[in-house]
């Protein structure tokens, strides 16, 4: 606790800050004065440095920590207070325990290695600095979020994250599809943010009305170590109270990380560069959400309706999105589906109380697809930024780094033995089965999510093999043959390509936010940047600026879970490395380990082949099926697809109904509200009196007809008036009152 | 002193102020209505020199002091003070119109505007 | 020193005379007096700033001279923590604003001296005591407003400055009655006439004032509310301010959205919470509804808005809300983040009109379909515009997130807890205008950003000239400052914040009381009796004795010490 490297905490997250102070100030006048190419190597160098330095820090702190002991390793640094007033004080302080470090560890491992692949992936961009300034950025509020020691920090970097994301999607601006997919973005993760937002609020008030927390708490409401030692008890008597906070901020874990009702804006993302696919979209920024569900286990262990509902989102979640996944012809697309189908299952491991499993196929979805979509931008750079899977084929023959290293992210995705996938697949499904914690109404429903789990394990790793066969084997014919789009002869397909590729590329999403699908073709037109293919393309392997991290990540795709699981076969590897390592995170008891060998569910003796078997079987029935390339059922003709595939490349229609509801809705309510209700109904009451008002005026202006004699006359009259009604007072009252 | 009675005084006062008053209302010739104005002022005065006369105010006491008797004559003297200087005023825009206007009418001169 | 307050509300006074005396061509002259006058009256102001402790919630550097003594009327100035920030955020904004309209080019003598005219009546609004005083400024504030929109504003000038005048005028009438109310009511019951805020909030602290009175209490109550809410605005009486905005020039834009609006909620603070405390909790729960219908509507109809200006003063119904929410739920953190709320919405929505102000100066129009890919065109004015906008979004790190969170956390509380019949319902709901406000701020900056640039009229704009940077860094630094470390305004605050929020919910007899210089509130916000003064006490600005029955009222000129707890 005294180590001095426990100060220097701050500097992790300082040090990208600095990076995105230096790329925003100086960032262009170095392009201008050194020239493009060493301007641009100068300004990435300093980007990718900025992380690693803050990478080299978290090591050391991460050394430090595990040299202390296990009910230790807790360390809180204190900057300055940030609110502090009379009856709440939110200090900006960070937590250092192995939760936020092992965040940190994946956040700034995996972050410098794709900012590395980035300098090589942006080199053609004109405004490269900008891209490196979101992408510090976005890291910075990435390590405020899982550093800090109280939610409103957390909040910082939540919102702040979200922010970049929205900068990252929306970077090629020019094309409306774009920022409006970065609208969706931040809009929809706004949602999820109003929970987290209620959340607090609710849980300000449950403990700030504690006698104990009051005497104790200083104001730090919202501190962990605070929550950490009142909420037990706090939680155990309401439980009402848990269920209502643990939904709230499940609400804001659904918006960040994804999950069904508010998944919408993760397949929209995809219009941002491919680094941004894979830093924010797979590997961090999603992964908050379930970062906030092992932060407050607390609460959500001592609800299991709570629980229950994650599950059964997280379940519903995971085979929804695989099914979408299986009508994409964009590979950026299956890959974020697949995102979304991943973080379902973290959140199965999440609801059913095996919070650290959660976070265990966080790191091991870090590795893999990160590698996936790094892998994916090495081939969209390789095939002249064409995204559609159709047009691909027969690549690994030219790419083969890219081929092999992306084999094993598919292999370890697709859950084939001893992969990382694979151990924490396989953790998830069989906690879940076992855990008792997500009970709702006497069903268990975490056993049911286990079960269903496993089918949601085949569909993956059948989509993904649709997609490397479709990328990797077949023939080139497929791009090889597609004429140039300035040929003067467009052969039939060719137009359907067109048609489809306008709809696909930016997803369903061709309403955006207030635009026709004029507005749209029109823009869409300036959206290639670079050459089209044609039949002199002939794909390039990618510089070695992008191969590395590829290769690093596979490396870690392939052995994180006998590094991190450990495995029976291999007795010298340690065992449960992972789980002892963030045994000190664990607040809440962990009721689904009483029943974990105990009780016997039915079939048991089905789990365990199923478990080796199941990414094998989906792996060789894709092979199977698209050994012969592209099938007619899935080409350029819409028409002749098969309506399951139609209707999952549409999302099934959920994300055109919502955007309709929102945006037609939305827009019809606005503007009733402004022009019938404030026009016509409040200024109808206001101009109402003001008419009443005229009407009157116009009845006594009669009189005021500017004739001296008039007035005379009036005043004669006026007076006789008096005079009489006076003498008719006197006369009839004599005088008193 | 005593010979003509009240009444008299009173009736004289209330044909005037008719004829000036009707005079005011019927005329357009903003001249012959100041002078009915002035003939309406000087009903007043007439009566008010009446009542000073005959009715002094019940409240003065009897045998007050003697300039509380004379309130009715200041009146008048006020009256004419300020009827002179309408007179002066009025005049002078009169004088004013008809240099604008080489007309006066008064009901032509119904709205504010010059 | 003794009279910094006047001074502070003079100096723009004079300045304005001096300007209207300059020839009609001297244009310059006229800009530099009244950039001048501005830079002197925002000095001034920071010397009242250095001057002020906020660890006392009583009034400081207080002036009383009787005025019109027949009828308890008296120039009588003070500060507190609640008017500190407002009298700065005015004398700031009015710099800005001054040097804003060196664009203006017609009749700039009038624009000036009026504008002067304004600063000097606002700031007579946040620092009189006396409410006739206070009645004075309020409406004074209206003439200089309406001939700023009616000669130098849009296309429906004329409407938009008569719509203003009457809302707010209309508003404000009703006001005056409950302030002669109140004035009679103290002359019944203690025999002297009088209308100085201070002398009756202290009879109300100490419980017999009301007695006898409650139902005119609430009728009162919402006399005074009535104008504060036509102020604010709240809805229903909103609907003068799109168009007030849209039509106003930019100056007054930033003026009526950074200073105008905030005499209502300032209103609230100043006259709701200390003087009706046995009507407020049963109003809580009806103006909390009408702040949650206008932060939806506000939100909802800003959405649709295809002018930016028009878009910004929904906004500003919505962000009003929060304020609301957060003082009516009557907790100290509500309180607080209400108070911090309205100073956030003064710099950031008056900041966004700046903005909006010098793209204006350039197109001449505001209408988003004229824009669009500005951001390749002025990389450095659309990254000022992300920050402000994303401060009015209320990002975590910029001051727009401290207010909204405080207050809806307050809400949070007193729904929790069932203050005065509040449920957690009604902060939830408020609640989801965080997500309205994202939605209509995002698509104002994608309209006029993104995309591409498609207008040769926009393709021939070129990036913000260095002084127009200078003009908005400061309120850059601002939404940054207020975000990082609020404190700053907290410190301020704090206790003349509790100090209102004990007025409000005590019972009578323990409620703070403005003359009572033995009463203090402790960081905590609790209400102490502290030493007595001869010893201890400093810089208290107002002493109350009652002597045979009377009440007394004097200016305290010793100097005090820290207030320590008996």
């Amino acid at each position: 606790m005294q180590n001095p490297i426990f100060d220097q905490v701050w500097w992790v997250i300082g040090l990208p800050l600095i990076g995105w102070l230096i790329q925003c100030l100086f960032g262009k006048n170095v392009i201008q004065s050194l020239g493009p190419a060493t301007g641009k190597r100068v300004m990435g160098s300093i980007a990718v440095l900025a992380i690693a330095a803050s990478f080299a820090i978290g090591v050391m702190i991460i050394q430090a920590l595990a040299q202390l002991p296990a009910d230790q390793r807790a360390v809180s640094r204190t900057l300055f207070d940030w609110i502090n007033i009379a009856s709440i004080r939110i200090p900006f302080e960070l937590r250092i325990d192995p939760l936020s470090m092992t965040m940190v560890m994946v956040i700034t491992g995996i972050g410098s290695l794709i900012h590395l692949y980035a300098t090589g992936y942006m080199a053609e961009e004109k405004d490269y600095p900008r891209f490196f300034a979101y992408l510090n950025l976005f890291v910075a509020f990435m390590l405020v979020l899982v550093l800090g020691n109280n939610l409103p920090m957390l909040f910082i970097g939540w919102e702040g994250v979200g922010l970049c994301s929205y900068l990252l999607i929306g970077f090629w601006y020019k094309d409306f599809a774009n920022s409006k997919a970065a609208n969706k973005a931040f809009i929809v993760n706004r949602i999820g943010d109003v929970g987290l937002v209620l959340g607090m609020g609710l849980l300000v008030s449950l403990i700030s009305s504690n006698p104990a927390a009051v005497a104790g708490a200083d104001g730090r409401w919202l501190s962990y170590d605070v929550l950490f030692e009142y909420l037990p008890s706090i939680v155990a008597a309401n439980p009402a109270m848990a269920t209502a906070i643990a939904l709230c901020l499940f609400v804001g874990a659904c918006g960040k990380s994804a999950q069904f009702p508010l998944y919408l804006w993760l397949p929209d993302a995809m219009a941002g560069p491919t680094p941004v696919s894979a830093l924010i979209h797979a590997a961090t920024m999603v992964t908050a959400g379930v970062v906030l569900l092992n932060r407050m286990q607390v609460v959500f262990a001592a609800s299991p309706v709570a629980s229950s509902i994650v599950v059964i989102v997280g379940l519903c979640t995971a085979i929804f999105a695989a099914l979408i996944a299986f009508g994409q012809t964009d590979i950026k697309k299956v890959l974020a589906y697949s995102t979304v189908s991943q973080l379902g299952l973290m959140f199965i491991a999440c609801g059913a109380g095996y919070y650290w499993v959660g976070m265990f196929h966080v790191i091991t979805h870090a590795f893999f697809k990160a590698l996936l979509f790094l892998g994916s931008g090495a081939v969209i750079h390789a095939m002249a930024h064409d995204q559609d899977m159709r047009n691909y084929g027969n690549l690994r023959k030219y790419i083969p780094i890219t081929f092999i290293t992306m084999v094993i992210g598919w292999i370890a995705i697709a859950g084939v033995p001893l992969t990382s996938g694979w151990f924490s697949k396989e953790d998830i499904l069989h906690d879940a089965l076992y855990s008792q914690q997500a009970m709702l109404g006497g069903v268990n429903i975490g056993m049911y999510a286990g079960w269903i789990g496993f089918f949601a394990a085949f569909l993956t790793a059948v989509y993904m093999t649709r997609m490397m066969m479709l990328t990797f084997w077949g023939g080139q014919e497929r791009w090889k043959l597609i004429p140039a789009h300035a040929g003067g002869h467009h052969e039939d397909h060719h137009h359907e390509h067109a048609h489809a590729h306008a709809h696909h590329d930016h997803g369903p999403d061709t309403h955006g936010f207030f635009y026709t699908d004029e507005e749209l073709a029109k823009t869409h037109e300036e959206h290639g940047h670079h050459h089209e293919l044609d039949e002199n393309h002939k794909p390039h392997e990618v510089p070695p600026s992008m191969w590395i991290p590829l290769a690093v990540l596979a490396l870690f795709s392939a052995g994180a879970g006998l590094w991190l699981k450990g495995y029976k076969a291999f007795p010298s590897l340690p065992k449960d490395t992972l789980e002892k390592w963030l045994e000190p995170v664990k607040y809440a008891e962990e009721k689904a380990h009483g029943g974990a060998h105990h009780s016997p569910i039915p079939f048991e003796q089905f789990i365990t082949p199923i478990g080796y078997w199941v990414g094998i079987v989906g792996i060789i029935l894709g092979v199977l099926w698209y050994l012969r390339g592209l099938p007619k059922a899935e080409g350029w003709d819409l028409a002749r697809w098969n309506p399951f595939r139609r209707a999952a490349a549409d999302q099934f229609g959920y994300d055109r109904a919502m955007v309709d509801a929102g945006i037609e809705g939305g827009g019809l309510l606005g503007t009733f509200m402004w022009k019938v209700v404030d026009n016509k109904i409040v200024d109808g009451a206001v101009n109402g009196l003001a008419g009443a008002m005229g009407v009157l005026s116009k009845g006594f202006g009669w009189f005021q007809s500017g004739y001296a004699r008039g007035y005379a006359l009036m005043m004669l009259v006026g007076s006789v008036a008096i005079l009489g009604w006076l003498i008719y007072f006197f006369n009839t009252t004599g005088g008193r009152s | 002193m005593n010979d003509v009675p009240l009444l008299v005084y009173l009736g004289i006062g209330l044909f005037m102020f008719a004829t000036g008053a009707v005079g005011v209302v019927v005329r357009r010739n903003p001249v012959v209505v100041f002078m009915c104005i002035e003939l309406m002022l000087n009903a007043v005065n007439l009566t008010f020199l009446a009542f000073a006369r005959y009715a002094p105010s019940p409240l003065v006491p009897p045998g007050g002091q003697q300039h509380t008797w004379m309130a009715g004559q200041m009146a008048v003297i006020f009256v004419m003070a300020v009827a002179a200087a309408e007179v002066a005023v009025g005049l002078g825009i009169i004088m004013a119109i008809y240099r604008l206007r080489n007309k006066v009418d008064l009901d032509e001169m119904s709205t504010m505007r010059g | 020193m003794q009279s910094i307050l006047s001074w502070l509300i003079f100096v723009p006074l004079v300045g304005a005379l001096a300007v209207a005396c300059l020839p009609d061509e001297r244009k310059d002259l006229a800009r530099i007096t009244a950039l001048g006058t501005s830079v002197l009256a925002f000095l001034l102001s920071l010397v009242m700033f250095v001057n002020f402790t906020g660890k006392s919630f009583h009034f400081q550097m207080v002036e009383k001279v009787p005025w019109i003594e027949r009828f308890g009327i008296s120039y009588h100035l003070g500060v507190d923590g609640t008017s500190l920030w407002l009298v700065m955020l005015t004398t700031f904004l009015m710099i800005i604003s001054v040097w804003f309209s060196l664009y203006v080019n017609v009749k700039v003598k009038a624009y000036m001296a009026l504008l002067l005219l304004l600063e000097s009546a606002m700031l007579g609004v946040f620092l009189s005591l006396d409410m006739i005083l206070f009645f004075v400024f309020f409406e004074a504030t209206l003439i200089p407003m309406y001939f700023l929109i009616n000669i130098w504003g849009g296309e429906r000038r004329a409407y938009a400055a008569v719509k203003f005048f009457i809302f707010t005028a209309g508003g404000s009438i009703l006001m005056l009655v409950g302030m002669v109310m109140l004035a009679w009511i103290h002359s019944q019951k203690y025999g002297t006439l009088t209308f100085d805020l201070v002398l009756i909030q202290s009879s109300i602290a100490q419980g017999d004032f009301w007695v006898g009175f409650l139902q005119l209490q609430a009728i009162i109550f919402w006399f005074f509310m009535l104008a504060f809410l036509v102020k604010m605005p709240m809805f229903p009486f909103h609907t003068w301010l799109p168009d007030a905005h849209v039509e106003a020039p930019t100056a007054g834009s930033v003026i009526l959205a950074g200073v105008l609006l905030k005499m209502g909620t300032y209103g609230i603070l100043r006259f709701i919470l200390p003087l009706f405390p046995d009507v407020i909790g049963q109003f809580v729960v009806p103006v909390m509804v009408l702040a949650v219908i206008g932060i939806l509507y506000g939100g909802i109809v800003a959405a649709v808005q295809p002018d930016v200006k028009k878009l910004v003063a929904y906004s500003s119904v919505a962000h009003m809300g929060f304020v609301v929410i957060g003082l009516f739920s009557l907790t100290q953190t509500g309180i607080q983040g209400g108070a911090i709320q309205q100073l956030n919405h003064g710099i950031s929505t008056g900041a966004l009109f700046l903005l909006i102000g010098l793209i204006y100066e350039r197109r001449h129009t505001r209408l988003f379909k004229d824009y669009g890919g500005l951001k390749a065109q002025m990389p450095i004015y659309s990254a000022l515009f992300l920050i402000v906008m994303l401060s009015s979004v209320g990002l975590p790190g910029t001051n727009g997130f401290i207010g909204e969170f405080l207050a809806l956390v307050g809400a949070f509380q007193a729904g929790f807890a069932g203050f005065n019949g509040l449920t957690v319902v009604l902060p939830a709901i408020a609640a989801t205008g965080v997500i309205v406000a994202a939605v209509y701020l995002l698509i104002m900056f994608k309209d006029m950003f993104y995309g591409p640039n498609t207008n040769p009229e926009n393709q021939r704009l070129k990036d913000i000239k260095p002084w127009e940077i200078a003009m908005v860094a400061p309120l850059i630094v601002l939404i940054f400052w207020g975000g990082l470390y609020p404190n700053t305004f907290f410190e301020k605050m704090d206790a003349s914040l509790n100090a209102a929020r004990l007025m409000a919910v005590n019972p009578a007899g323990q409620r703070p009381s403005w003359a009572e210089p033995t009463h203090e509130i402790t960081a905590k916000g609790q209400l102490v009796e502290v030493a007595p003064r001869e010893n201890l006490w400093e810089g208290i600005s107002v002493v109350r004795t009652i002597s045979e029955g009377k009440l007394n009222f004097e200016p305290d000129t010793t100097l005090r010490a820290e207030a320590t707890p008996k």
